[in-house]
């Protein structure tokens, strides 16, 4: 833990929707409510909360993606709301992002080895492929892999793609949105177990949305529950999840379903 | 593999098998029958055949594929294998009806769901015109969609993900199907909306005394809402039994493999994972199907198990869990 690196302050974002009438103004969706949240340097977050509850957009506000309609996001001390894409380039190099879906998230007619290099060449770092070769060797995938397309993977390889392509500029947080809720249960072990082992071994600061705290209870020291586009509970998972204080983080733990051996899952 | 029932059940599956035009084996042997009112889970990996199975069941294999076996659901005699499409669309949709997981694509983007509902009744003539759309409300209305009458004329892209699904399952259970097939209905969902989803499977299967075959890869969901269990790996059964049995003490290595990988427990980094990943149709080893990534595996298991079984709970492994 340390010193603040995430700061968000206040943060309301409003998106216009298409309008529906020639006489009313276009309806208006508050996706982000006054959010304020503090990420310190080593810290794991979890955000977790129901598809439209906000945690997306929070997540691609932090990631300089989109621009708060008011408020402010301060990046190790730096203000990065209202700056523009070309000037966001200190944070592409310090925060990598990995997506939900694997497959939408990677050009299919690019190779892995053009993919997980293309963040170097942004930076226009010169010898690329021996750090495209170390990651896909980081992230447990082997160097023949960097002359083959995405299709030609599994989802849970094609995870490990999108974890490699963020940590070729060695970043120093990392934000994943949802990165294994397409995937089967087994392959879902090994991806956490991928994240968890590289943010310990890197050092990163963690940054996970996902709608199943158990996942996130699992990873992640600190959750922040939202709903709305508010945050509605925060505090350390293993709190929240023992002794939730809002009645929309009870209600997202009671509709966790359990295995039958799982009674005894609250005590380990 | 016999999984017998007592009385005639609502789905009957002999020694299916599914082959490809170049011979590969895609389904082998699967043997397996749902009584009226018994809720069945089918788990596996991606690539299992899960899928494929639920397909075969209905009758929509791809015409480049070949089945052989047999398959009988109640109330029609014949082997569903090898039966003229004719008699199969009239069976889909009134004996048997399927959701599928992705509600989007199951759902015609150009139509009004409650008329899509009320197709269903009118294809199969269960109903009529003005009663055919009476029925559709009542039918939105059963599935908690709020203001069915209204609902009824929303196209499907102004619902959400969670009211698409609950579309779908009003028609698969418009005309009281005998034997409702479920794949992956809510892997697309929240835990929220998965958890309401579930609920209504259930109990619109136990209303109408129907079979449930529920396919997934969330051995939480299966416990949630099966009684029973098929764990499927390469395309065969490796093992079936109660759910709570089979999830508490499985014999099978892969079975055992799902379980400890479901269990978000344990150090961080170091979840339990099988290890290895599924290999392509075709790919999978003679003898075990599960040898190449089991960790029990001797030169004893390039032999094709027997079915063992012990009460309601069977296996095919050469070194079950649990024997010594």
């Amino acid at each position: 833990m340390g010193a603040p690196i995430i700061e968000v302050d206040r943060v309301s974002r409003v998106y216009h929707r298409a309008r529906r009438s020639l006489t009313r103004p276009a309806p208006v969706v508050q996706a982000l409510r006054e959010v304020s949240l503090t990420v310190e340097a080593g810290e794991r977050l979890g955000i977790v909360g129901e598809s439209g509850s906000g945690k997306s957009t929070l997540l691609r506000h932090i990631a300089g993606l989109e621009q708060p309609t008011s408020g402010t996001i301060r990046f190790d001390g730096k203000d990065i709301s209202g700056l523009s894409g070309r000037r966001l380039g200190f944070l592409r190099d310090r925060l990598q992002l990995v997506f939900q879906d694997p497959m939408g998230s990677l050009d299919p007619r690019m190779t892995v080895a053009q993919i997980v290099a293309e963040p170097l060449h942004a930076r226009r770092v010169r010898d690329a492929a021996a750090r495209v070769e170390e990651v896909l060797a980081a992230v447990g995938l082997p160097a023949e892999a960097a002359g083959r397309y995405p299709h030609q993977f599994s989802g849970g390889q094609r995870q490990r793609i999108s974890i490699a392509r963020a940590l070729t500029v060695s970043p120093d947080v990392l934000l994943a949105d949802e990165p294994v809720s397409a995937l089967d249960v087994s392959v879902r072990a090994q991806v956490l177990n991928l994240i968890s082992t590289l943010v310990d071994a890197r050092d990163l600061t963690l940054v996970f949305v996902s709608h199943d705290l158990s996942v996130i209870r699992h990873l992640c020291d600190r959750v922040v529950v939202m709903r709305a586009g508010q945050i509605v509970e925060d505090g350390p998972t293993e709190q929240v999840w023992r002794d939730p204080q809002h009645d929309y983080t009870r209600r997202l733990i009671a509709a966790i379903p359990a295995m039958p051996a799982d009674t005894h899952r609250s005590e380990i | 593999m016999t999984t017998d029932q007592p009385g005639r059940p609502a789905l009957q599956v002999r020694d299916l098998s599914v082959t490809t035009r170049s011979g590969t084996h895609l389904l082998s042997d699967l043997t397996f029958a749902i009584a009226d009112g018994e809720r069945v889970g089918l788990i596996g990996e991606s690539g299992s055949g899960k899928s494929l199975t639920a397909l075969a069941v209905m009758g929509l294999l791809s015409e480049s594929l070949t089945a052989t076996g047999g398959i009988r659901v109640s109330g029609h005699e014949r082997n569903l294998i090898g039966e003229r499409e004719g008699a199969l669309s009239r069976l889909r949709g009134t004996t048997m009806a399927m959701v599928f997981q992705e509600p989007m694509t199951a759902l015609n983007p150009t139509m009004r769901v409650g008329q899509q509902v009320a197709e269903v009744l009118t294809i199969h003539r269960r109903a009529r015109g003005a009663q055919a759309r009476e029925r559709a409300v009542a039918l939105l209305d059963q599935v908690g969609l709020p203001e069915p009458a209204e609902t009824a004329h929303a196209f499907p892209h102004q619902l959400s993900g969670g009211q698409r699904q609950r579309v779908v399952i009003a028609m698969a259970l418009a005309n009281d199907p005998a034997l409702l097939v479920c794949d992956e209905p809510t892997t697309a969902l929240d835990v929220t909306v998965q958890d309401k989803v579930l609920g209504l499977i259930v109990d619109g299967v136990e209303a109408r005394d129907a079979a449930l075959l529920f396919i997934t890869h969330d051995l939480a969901v299966v416990s949630r809402v099966c009684e029973r269990v098929l764990v499927m790996y390469g395309g065969r059964i490796v093992e079936s039994g109660p759910v709570g049995q089979v999830f508490a003490a499985p014999r099978h290595h892969y079975t055992a493999g799902l379980v400890a990988a479901s269990a978000l427990t344990g150090p961080r980094g170091g979840l339990s994972a099988i290890p290895g990943t599924v290999p392509s149709a075709g790919r999978f080893p003679t003898g075990c199907v599960f040898r190449t990534r089991c960790a029990a595996a001797t030169s004893e298991c390039e032999i094709q198990p027997r079915w063992d079984a012990a009460g309601a709970q069977g296996w095919a492994c050469h070194h079950p869990i649990g024997a010594s």
